[in-house]
């Protein structure tokens, strides 16, 4: 199973500060594509992805077990 | 006054030191905006004692800018003085040891790569990602440093950006975020501003004593209301195909094909705005946004149509807008992207 961590208006849209998801073997695509779908997030391409605290390309697969989070790219200043 | 007295406690300090301060006086920062991280950044970096900080902002003071903008006063918006000029004028009565240059204006990728020679540090106070890409673009061409800075909520980020050795913003994102939040759509707490301005400032000044060691490394994102503080590893984010910073490069924001292009419409008082990247936005989502903000929306499954002041804007689900009741681009271009980002 894969802890899956939301940032900033994300964890408004999921309603939850985690999920708990069996993402094992997927790439981040997948994975944000699944979520997008069943919560009905904004768009998520350029969402930042980070596994076990690591920067991650949406092509990376999870494996069982990471920490996923998704961080969105915010642009006021 | 005094220049041993005045900057005594930051020479004290291990990591600066009269070696240091030599340094950061001979420096040049250029500070892009002059909103609520574009202030902080440049009191800071005034006070500490930069020889020389340019400064660039589009827009007029206004009151909904005083919750947060700490070098701006009730007489600034009674004035509507544009934010780079009164900007100028505070930096100016805090330290008069530094070399203050304002400029009202667009930061244009042309005018960039104008400001950027002799330039020490960028620092990234703009509120949107097409200025950003052009930084980047920019900082990468010239081999400028710059810091990334954002926040909106109680939500903030940033990461330090050094040619030829961090991965850059494009690495990152690979292309414009279309519907970033903005402090105009998602609201914004003042110490969310002053926490992303903390660590911006920090990196500036470890980047002008030289100190490239210390330089973090990390993407820091926090929430100061959830209490949640993140450093991301970021050493593989370098991105080999990237077009800003790898091999085959042709810094894609520095084209004026991929530039917002804003157009007055003939006859009217309107300005259509079109984004740099296609795409579609969520009206719905957008409509909601703008409706819970207090402003006067209404819609159909085409277009959104607000009220903003004296303007109106309607977008489209391409992203694309019309801005009804001005004819000056750059003002157009603000009203867009405060909503857009």
């Amino acid at each position: 199973m894969n802890k899956v961590l939301f940032f900033a208006h994300l964890r408004d849209a999921v309603g939850e500060e985690f999920l708990t998801v069996d993402a094992g073997g997927k790439t981040v695509a997948e994975l944000k594509a699944e979520l997008a779908a069943k919560y009905d997030l904004p768009k998520m391409d350029t969402v930042m992805t980070a596994v076990n605290e690591e920067f991650a390309s949406n092509d990376e697969v999870i494996q069982d077990g990471d920490e996923i989070a998704f961080i969105p790219p915010v642009s006021g200043g | 006054m005094a220049m041993n007295e005045r900057y005594s406690r930051q020479v004290l300090f291990s990591g600066i030191g009269k070696e240091g301060q030599a340094k950061i006086r001979s420096k040049h920062v250029l500070i892009i905006g002059a909103g609520a991280l574009g202030s902080g950044s440049a009191e800071v970096l005034t006070r500490a004692g930069v020889g020389k900080i340019t400064i660039i902002d589009r827009d007029y003071v206004e009151a909904s800018n005083l919750q947060r903008q700490q070098l701006y006063t009730e007489e600034d918006v009674a004035e509507k003085l544009p934010k780079a000029a009164a900007a100028e004028k505070r930096l100016r009565a805090i330290n008069s040891d530094v070399e203050v240059v304002s400029i009202i204006g667009d930061a244009t990728p042309e005018l960039l790569e104008e400001l950027v020679v002799n330039v020490d540090v960028m620092m990234d106070a703009t509120d949107n990602f097409e200025t950003r890409m052009a930084m980047n673009d920019v900082s990468q061409k010239y081999k400028v440093p710059w810091i990334y800075g954002a926040c909106v909520g109680s939500f903030g980020m940033t990461f330090s950006i050094i040619p030829g050795k961090t991965p850059c913003l494009n690495c990152l994102l690979r292309s414009i975020p279309l519907q970033g939040m903005t402090c105009d759509t998602g609201g914004i707490i003042s110490p969310a501003v002053q926490m992303v301005i903390a660590h911006q400032t920090a990196e500036a000044l470890k980047m002008l004593v030289e100190d490239w060691n210390a330089v973090r490394t990390s993407f820091v994102s926090f929430d100061l209301w959830r209490n949640q503080y993140t450093s991301l590893k970021m050493s593989k984010a370098k991105f080999a195909g990237c077009l800003s910073c790898g091999e085959e490069r042709s810094y894609p924001y520095l084209d004026q094909e991929n530039m917002t292009k804003t157009t007055v419409l003939c006859g009217r008082d309107t300005v259509q705005i079109r984004p740099s990247t296609a795409g579609e936005i969520s009206l719905e989502r957008l409509a909601g946004q703008l409706s819970s903000l207090g402003y006067a929306v209404k819609g159909n499954p085409y277009l959104v149509s607000v009220e903003m002041g004296e303007e109106r804007m309607v977008i489209f689900q391409d992203g694309r807008a019309l801005i009804h009741g001005t004819k000056d681009l750059t003002h157009a271009k603000s009203v867009y992207q405060r909503i857009l980002g």
